[in-house]
């Protein structure tokens, strides 16, 4: 508890330090999680809100975003606070990727294979980028048990790295969802339920970030 | 039948290797225990290390770890930080299993349970 404690000033110290000294440079959020929790879907549902345009395609085969991707210049804006930020897409963390799941999913062996390719080289981008981020929205799907080793070594990146971390249990639109198994599970970071789909509860998601930052 | 073997391995000799021998392990059906928690920047380093390495016949990593921390009192956390600080490495276990071997790891907080 005590050192937990500690850990918890030490972190906020740095967070305030780093602030003073990022005024003039460009802010990054980024968007990280494992595969399919809807990463995409909430930069296209960040940047329609406020650009009017998406930032990348969506498809329930996973690996469909294998490249960062990144859109320059979002403002967000609510009760008269605005933030300008330059939101990063980043492709999902994963420990293995069978290009045979690939195959079950309707593609054929060329591309599958070449996927699989391009998501490995994806999940070694998406870990690089880690350090470049000045807060990182961790996209969780809430219908799935939040315990697992890539969302424990995400976190546990984010934390050693001093980087803050709004965690978003996205999904909330479907059954099953549980937005309290995700608190329950990492009790020390804020959690916000959105359905990235339908734009539920998105608001707060915004009022997080301007509080945030 | 396939022949799976596990390997104990120390913490120390692992991290003078700087992880390099654990992939070549993990690509011959090979289960590996680490007698100390992985620090989460090692973990990414194993991962970005395993995606370098998947191929047809390697697709990748299982990988679990258990903190002791998180089942201690307060007094015990401080004196754990103090031997940690000594020891340079974190108390706990961590194991690695080619995912062709093992299909998951289920974790709570005080085991971890290898479904192979």
């Amino acid at each position: 508890m005590v050192i937990r404690h500690i850990r918890r000033v030490k972190n906020r110290i740095s967070s305030i330090v780093k602030r003073i000294f990022r005024k003039k440079k460009d802010i990054k959020i980024g968007l990280y999680g494992p595969v399919n929790s809807g990463k995409t879907t909430l930069a296209n549902r960040i940047c329609m809100d406020w650009l009017g345009e998406e930032l990348g395609t969506v498809s329930v085969i996973p690996h469909e975003t294998r490249e960062i991707q990144v859109k320059e210049k979002v403002t967000i804006e609510e009760n008269g606070k605005s933030l300008t930020f330059n939101l990063v897409d980043t492709p999902g963390i994963a420990t293995k990727i069978d290009f045979e799941d690939f195959v079950k999913a309707g593609l054929n062996k060329k591309e599958a294979k070449k996927r699989a390719r391009e998501a490995t080289k994806g999940v070694i981008e998406a870990i690089k980028w880690l350090d470049k981020m000045d807060l990182v929205l961790v996209v969780l799907d809430s219908t799935k048990d939040p315990i697992n080793q890539v969302n424990i070594t995400i976190l546990g990146n984010l934390d050693a790295r001093n980087i803050p971390v709004i965690i978003v249990g996205n999904k909330i639109d479907l059954k099953g969802s549980s937005i309290a198994r995700i608190r329950n599970a990492f009790p020390k970071y804020k959690v916000i339920g959105i359905s990235a789909k339908t734009g539920e509860n998105i608001k707060e998601l915004y009022k997080a970030l301007l509080k945030e930052l | 039948m396939m022949n799976v073997r596990i390997k104990i391995v120390p913490y120390e000799t692992l991290k003078k290797q700087r992880f390099n021998g654990i992939i070549k392990d993990l690509r011959h059906n090979t289960i590996v225990l680490i007698d100390a928690k992985l620090t989460a920047k090692e973990e990414a380093q194993i991962i970005a290390e395993t995606m370098r390495n998947v191929s047809d016949k390697f697709s990748g990593i299982e990988l679990g770890s258990l903190d002791v921390e998180k089942s201690m009192n307060t007094v015990s956390k401080i004196k754990n930080a103090f031997v940690e600080k000594i020891t340079g490495k974190k108390r706990g276990i961590t194991i690695i299993g080619p995912a062709n071997v093992v299909r998951k790891i289920k974790k709570n907080p005080k085991e971890l349970l290898l479904h192979i």
